[in-house]
This record gives structure tokens, C-alpha cells and sequence, in this order.
């Protein structure tokens, strides 16, 4: 019983992380129905400023989120304005293939400030744990997860009690609707790419204590965050929360009683049910394709 | 109007896929060698046809050798390594002189950890760069591949890694590594070392998780049965597999299993993983052995906190403080052209293929690649890591070394006759300063 709940206690608090992960992409589809197949190259790019600011300054990762943001939202801006806004209103496959090679541009330029040697923050409670009786709770998780948690809250908020997510939401809704009501839609793209790309950052902050990373890793993640916006349903923040949390928790049982050689399966797995099952995923709208745009 | 986005997204495809070439897959280093000073009649350097034997500097035509390694991607650490150690062999080899007369020139490409880039590579250092020999690469996954080419081509292989017994059962005749054995007895001596110590200390159960890996699985295939063989219960196996990033379930398990001893099948990022997992769990196996992970060096004593390798063993291949000949002259210049740190175990490899190589390539006097072949078969070659030999295979007939991470520095406990140190710490302590 202690192995299983543990298990579940794990899986739920990976799975907080990755909610974290995968918010970012599922907004940017949502409003501008890009993949940002970069996605994960921009995570990692967060996990190496993090690790720098923890590395040469000292700096906690998780008070380092901050500038992390800060910084990646301006990576986002300058990588929407040059390579992602001529494409904007191309077909989808056209972002696919431009983001697709934009993550390999990324990990060529990691790879060059950062080289190729592997990094990882190791704050002093990265390796200690809460104990409940016979259960742990691993603290550095723990504080990634709620850290998560905080930061999504405060993406939903903005997205839902401010103009600007006012304006995101109607934009996703129908652009020329709201440009029709003043919004200014390449500024709101600008805007919900550069978000993303934030939201990216702070994920990466939280990989930089979970595992060591090279340049390359950003492959090894983009699989798991495609399937987690997929199954929460394109553009929904929610959905991915919620998605987050079933991948994280059935990862956690398969790899603990079946074998870890099926964990990476899951994703995949779940990707073919619900888009037999439920294609517009578990919160994601369904759309009438005759009036889509 | 439409076609417009659609022409701009391919153009803009295509500039980022040529950047993403020339940055991250497809990088060339050339080390270029210089002019070789000539012997002066009566010496004993060998002379080659294209210099003048009147003691005057000329530039003598570079030998090329190529090679591709993994710089990029999930196997970037050791292939990094495995670069130094070839560029350090190169430079003190060129310092006498080079190779039959002639300035060693490496041709080294990034084939990012990926098996269908580095077939493309050699095929393309063969065909296109015209190189004159080849060196090998680092792990079996890249070796398999590698090394058909290089057969196929009739070209001498040495790699620094590939211990995968597959890579020996294809009939090849030119492929040879560089170390002192192969994956299933790579960890054998430290397996006798448990299996021999007094029942009271022996550990009674213990737990195998291994990356999915055509080298590490076999090593620690070989260990499970000598282990269970003295009677010491396997309470838990799993493998996993590449790209694995979170391994709190696979320590979970191994916590509920409450093993004695673990042997894990571990690259690099895994094998620390695995024992910050331990950390975060309170869990601490008394023996802990790891392949591969602990061999980084610096990095994974960054990874894993420098107080939490104490103890930990793994199969080694070489050990700084060897008096073998030539390994002062080889640590000597590899602090001076890359720092202070410890030298990794692949950056010993390497220099170890290229003495391999250079040994071969003096004895028979040419470029001959079946005579080399047949000279590797039938002689030893002294190198930084001792004396190394082959059968018919290509399989080398020596024996690994065991190392432990003992006060932040590795040393040589097993076998006696070559241990840098006679203490053997009795178990893992992690948290020791």
C-alpha cells in the first residue's frame, strides 16, 4: 500500500510539472494554431539561464524563475518577430516545419554559449525530502510543483480577468471580430507567443533541478508535451492541467509496476484514444469546421 | 496572396535547416598539423618519401584520419571526451614526428548521438574526405553502425568504446577496441570481489536496473550471474529506456524492494539520477555499482554531489596515476591543453585507439589496411592502459579494471596488481566530506 500511494504522491507532483510544461504550448495554439514544436528547445533554453544565475550567482532556481521569465519572454518576442510572424497565417503544417527546424537552430545556439557538457542545479533541498511516516515527498519537486501551480494560476488570471487575456481570447475566437473591436492582433500574437515561450522558461527552471541536461535534451520532451496538449485539448489550459496530471500519475504506475520501458508508450497510447474517442480532447471545443477560419 | 506565407515559411525552412546543419549535426573539425621536422640522417624517426632526409623543415603531406563523434545529443559528454583524447594523441604524436613521416591531421565530424548520421559520416569521410584511416567512436549504439561501414569499405576500425558483444559476432576482421574487455566481463572482477567476501559481509539481495543498451545491459548481465550464482537473491530487475527523464518510480520500486546491493546499467544523466533519487527517497544500498556514469569524471561529480560518490565502483578502463608507459607524457599535456580537471576515462580511450593505431601503423610501414588488421591480430600493443591484445575477433583478451570514488577521486582498488590504492571502502557513504 506505502509503494502505491508514494507512487501516486510522485506521479501527481510530476505531473504538476509537467501542466507547467505544456501550458505554454497548448496558448499558443489556442490563439495563434501554431505547434510550437520549438517549445521544448525554449524550455531547455530556461533551464540554462537557470542554471547560470544559480551557477555564477547563487542564485536559488526557484527565486531564479524570475528572471528566467523575464528573459524568455524576450526571447519569445524576438524569435516571434523574426522567424514565426511571417508564417502566422500559413497553413499549420508551414509552423510545423519552421518551428521543427527552429528547435534544432536552438539547441545549435545552446550548444554554442553553453557546450555540451551536462548541467544541473543542485540547491542544497534538491535532494532531501518531506517525510510523511513512510512516504517522502521530494522537496525540490514539491517546491517545483507548487511553484507550477502559482504560475498557471497566474497565467488562467491574466488570461481570464485582464484586457490583454480579454484580447488573447477573442483574438483566438475570431480575429477579425476582434480586430473589429480595436484589438491589436499582431501586438496579441506577439504578446501570447512571447507568454509561452515565458511559461517555457519557468518549466525549464524546474527541469534544471529535476535531472542534468545538454542542449540535446530538448528532444526528449517535445514528444511528452505534444501528447499532454493533445489530450487536454487544444488550447485549453485547463485541459492540459488536467492532462498533465493523468500522464504524470499513469507514468508513474507503469514504470513502477509494469516496466519503464511502457512509460514513454503512455503518451502515445493516450494521443490514439482520445482522438479516436474524443478528438477535440478532454476540455478542448469542438469546432464546426464550415465556419472555422 | 496565399502562396506567399507558404513561400516565405519553406524559405525560411530551409535557412534554419542549413543553420541547424553547419551549428548543430553536421560540424567538421579539422586539427590541421603543420610542417613535420625531418629527421637528420643516422636518427632513428622513421622517414617517409615525400620529405628530404637533409634535416631542413618541409611540409610534408598530412596523414588524414577521420572519425565522427557523438559532440551533440544524449552521448555529447563522453564524445567530447573522446575528442580530447584524440586531439591530445595527435598533438604529442606530431611532436615526434608524426606517422610514417608524415603530420597526423584528424577529420572529426558531430554525428549528434544518432546512428543514421554517423553511417552518413563515415560513408562520407570514406568517399568524400578520402581520409586515410579511420578511428572509432564512443558507445555500442554508434560502434554497430560505424564499424559495418568501415568493414565494408575495407578499413581498419579501432574505436574507444563498443563493448557490445554483438559488434564481435559478425565476422568482421578489422574492427578492434581499445579497452581490456568486453561488456559481459567488464564488470566481472568486482562481481568475484562480492561474491568472495565472507557470508556476514556478502550482501544478501540485490537489484539490477539497466538502461536499454547494447553496452551496459550485458555488463550488468554478467554481474547479476556471477551474484546470483553465490547466492546473493535479485529482488528487483528492470530496464529503461533511453530518454528517461524521471526515475523516481524506478527508485520507488527499488526502495519497496529494500536491496542489499545495486548494480545499475548507467550512461551518465541516468546513473545520477538514480542516486539523487536514493537521496530524496533516505534509501542507501549498501554497495552501489554503476557502469559508465561514474567514469565522467568532474561532471558526474557536479551531478551527483562530489560527497555522494563515495564508494560508488564501476569498471574502469584507465587510472591517472598509472605508471604505464607514456601515461605521464599523456596526462602531462592533457592538463596543459584542457585544465586541471581529472581525466575521464574516454579521454584515456582514445589516446589508447590512437596508440593502437600508431603502433600498428609503424610496425607494418604503410597504409596497408589488411596488414594492420593482421598485425593487431597477432600483437600486443603497450598503451596508457596497459598491454592490449586481441584473438581472431577482435575481441581484446585483457581484463577490466574496477574503480571507487574514494575522497572525490577515483582510484584503482581491483585487481591488486594494478590498484592505485589498497584501501577498498566496504559499500556506498553517501554525504561524506
Amino acid at each position: 500500500m506505502t509503494k502505491l500511494v508514494q507512487t501516486l504522491i510522485l506521479g501527481v507532483l510530476v505531473g504538476g510539472v509537467y501542466a507547467l510544461l505544456a501550458s505554454g504550448l497548448t496558448v499558443i495554439f489556442g490563439v495563434m494554431r501554431i505547434i510550437n514544436i520549438a517549445h521544448g528547445a525554449l524550455m531547455i533554453m530556461g533551464a540554462f539561464i537557470t542554471y547560470t544565475l544559480w551557477h555564477y550567482l547563487g542564485l536559488d532556481p526557484l527565486l531564479g524563475v524570475v528572471v528566467t521569465v523575464i528573459v524568455m519572454f524576450g526571447v519569445g518576442w524576438v524569435v516571434y518577430f523574426v522567424t514565426v510572424r511571417p508564417v502566422r497565417r500559413a497553413p499549420v503544417t508551414s509552423s510545423v516545419l519552421l518551428t521543427f527546424g527552429l528547435a534544432f537552430f536552438l539547441e545549435g545556439v545552446m550548444g554554442f554559449i553553453w557546450g555540451n557538457s551536462a548541467r544541473g542545479s543542485r540547491p542544497g533541498y534538491v535532494e532531501t525530502s518531506f517525510n510523511l511516516g513512510s512516504l517522502y515527498i521530494p522537496k525540490g519537486l514539491f517546491f517545483g510543483c507548487l511553484l507550477a501551480v502559482v504560475i498557471m494560476v497566474a497565467l488562467q488570471l491574466v488570461i481570464s480577468k485582464t484586457w490583454l487575456g480579454r484580447s488573447i481570447r477573442a483574438s483566438a475566437s475570431s480575429e477579425d471580430a476582434a480586430r473589429l473591436v480595436g484589438v491589436n492582433i499582431p501586438m496579441v500574437a506577439a504578446i501570447t507567443f512571447a507568454l509561452g515561450a515565458a511559461s517555457a522558461g519557468a518549466g525549464g527552471a524546474m527541469i534544471s533541478i529535476m535531472s542534468t541536461f545538454v542542449a540535446g535534451s530538448q528532444i526528449l520532451w517535445i514528444t511528452r508535451l505534444l501528447s499532454i496538449v493533445v489530450l487536454g485539448g487544444l488550447g485549453s489550459v485547463p485541459g492540459a492541467v488536467v492532462a498533465a496530471l493523468i500522464l504524470g500519475v499513469g507514468e508513474s504506475l507503469v514504470g513502477t509496476y509494469v516496466s519503464p520501458l511502457w512509460s514513454p508508450a503512455l503518451s502515445i497510447i493516450l494521443i490514439f484514444v482520445i482522438l479516436v474517442v474524443r478528438p477535440q480532447g478532454l476540455l478542448g471545443t469542438k469546432l464546426r469546421e464550415d465556419v472555422a477560419q | 496572396m496565399k502562396r506567399k506565407p507558404i513561400l516565405l515559411a519553406f524559405v525560411l525552412v530551409l535557412v534554419l535547416a542549413l543553420a541547424m546543419l553547419a551549428v548543430a549535426c553536421g560540424g567538421e573539425t579539422t586539427t590541421s598539423t603543420g610542417a613535420v621536422t625531418t629527421a637528420a640522417p643516422g636518427s632513428s624517426a622513421t622517414a617517409a618519401p615525400s620529405t628530404e632526409t637533409t634535416g631542413t623543415t618541409v611540409a610534408a603531406k598530412p596523414l588524414r584520419i577521420g572519425t565522427s563523434l557523438p559532440l551533440t545529443g544524449s552521448r555529447s559528454v563522453p564524445g567530447e571526451f573522446e575528442k580530447q583524447g584524440y586531439e591530445v594523441w595527435a598533438d604529442l604524436i606530431n611532436a615526434k614526428g608524426g606517422l610514417l613521416g608524415r603530420p597526423v591531421e584528424l577529420v572529426i565530424k558531430d554525428d549528434a548521438s544518432d546512428q543514421d548520421i554517423i553511417v552518413a559520416d563515415y560513408n562520407a569521410l570514406i568517399s568524400q574526405d578520402k581520409v586515410d584511416l579511420l578511428l572509432g567512436t564512443f558507445s555500442s549504439l554508434l560502434v554497430l553502425p560505424s564499424s559495418a561501414v568501415a568493414e565494408k569499405n575495407n578499413m581498419l576500425y579501432i574505436t574507444p568504446a563498443g563493448l557490445s558483444p554483438k559488434i564481435y559476432e559478425r565476422g568482421f576482421t578489422k574492427v578492434f577496441c581499445s579497452q581490456q574487455a568486453l561488456a559481459p566481463d567488464a564488470g566481472k572482477v568486482w562481481a568475484n570481489y562480492i561474491a568472495g567476501l565472507p557470508a556476514d559481509q556478502r550482501p544478501k539481495t540485490a537489484a539490477y536496473p539497466t538502461l536499454d543498451d547494447p553496452f551496459v545491459s550485458p555488463v550488468i548481465d554478467g554481474i547479476r550471474t556471477i551474484l546470483e550464482a553465490a547466492g546473493v537473491k535479485t529482488v528487483y530487475t528492470t530496464t529503461y529506456p533511453e530518454g528517461t527523464t524521471d526515475f523516481d518510480s524506478i527508485v520507488n520500486a527499488m526502495v519497496a524492494a529494500k536491496p542489499d546491493l545495486v548494480a545499475q546499467g548507467a550512461l551518465f544523466d541516468d546513473g545520477i539520477a538514480v542516486i539523487r533519487g536514493f537521496l530524496k527517497a533516505g534509501f542507501k544500498p549498501a554497495w552501489l555499482y554503476q557502469t559508465t556514469a561514474p567514469g565522467q569524471g568532474k561532471q558526474y561529480s557536479d551531478g551527483a554531489g562530489i560527497e555522494n560518490t563515495e564508494g560508488i565502483f564501476y569498471h574502469v578502463s584507465y587510472a591517472e596515476p598509472a605508471k604505464t608507459p607514456g601515461n605521464a607524457e599523456f596526462v602531462k599535456r592533457y592538463h596543459e591543453m584542457f585544465g586541471p580537471d581529472p581525466i575521464a576515462e574516454d579521454v584515456a580511450d582514445a589516446y589508447a585507439a590512437g596508440e593502437v593505431l600508431a603502433a600498428a601503423v609503424t610496425a607494418v610501414g604503410s597504409l596497408d589496411q589488411t596488414k594492420l588488421a593482421d598485425y593487431l591480430h597477432t600483437n600486443g600493443v603497450q598503451t596508457i592502459l596497459g598491454v592490449l591484445s586481441w584473438d581472431a575477433k577482435g575481441i581484446p583478451t585483457g581484463e577490466m579494471m574496477i574503480g571507487q570514488w574514494q575522497a572525490g577521486v577515483v582510484q584503482v582498488v581491483l585487481p591488486a596488481e594494478a590498484a592505485t590504492t589498497t584501501n577498498i571502502i566496504q559499500g556506498w557513504k553517501p554525504g561524506t566530506k
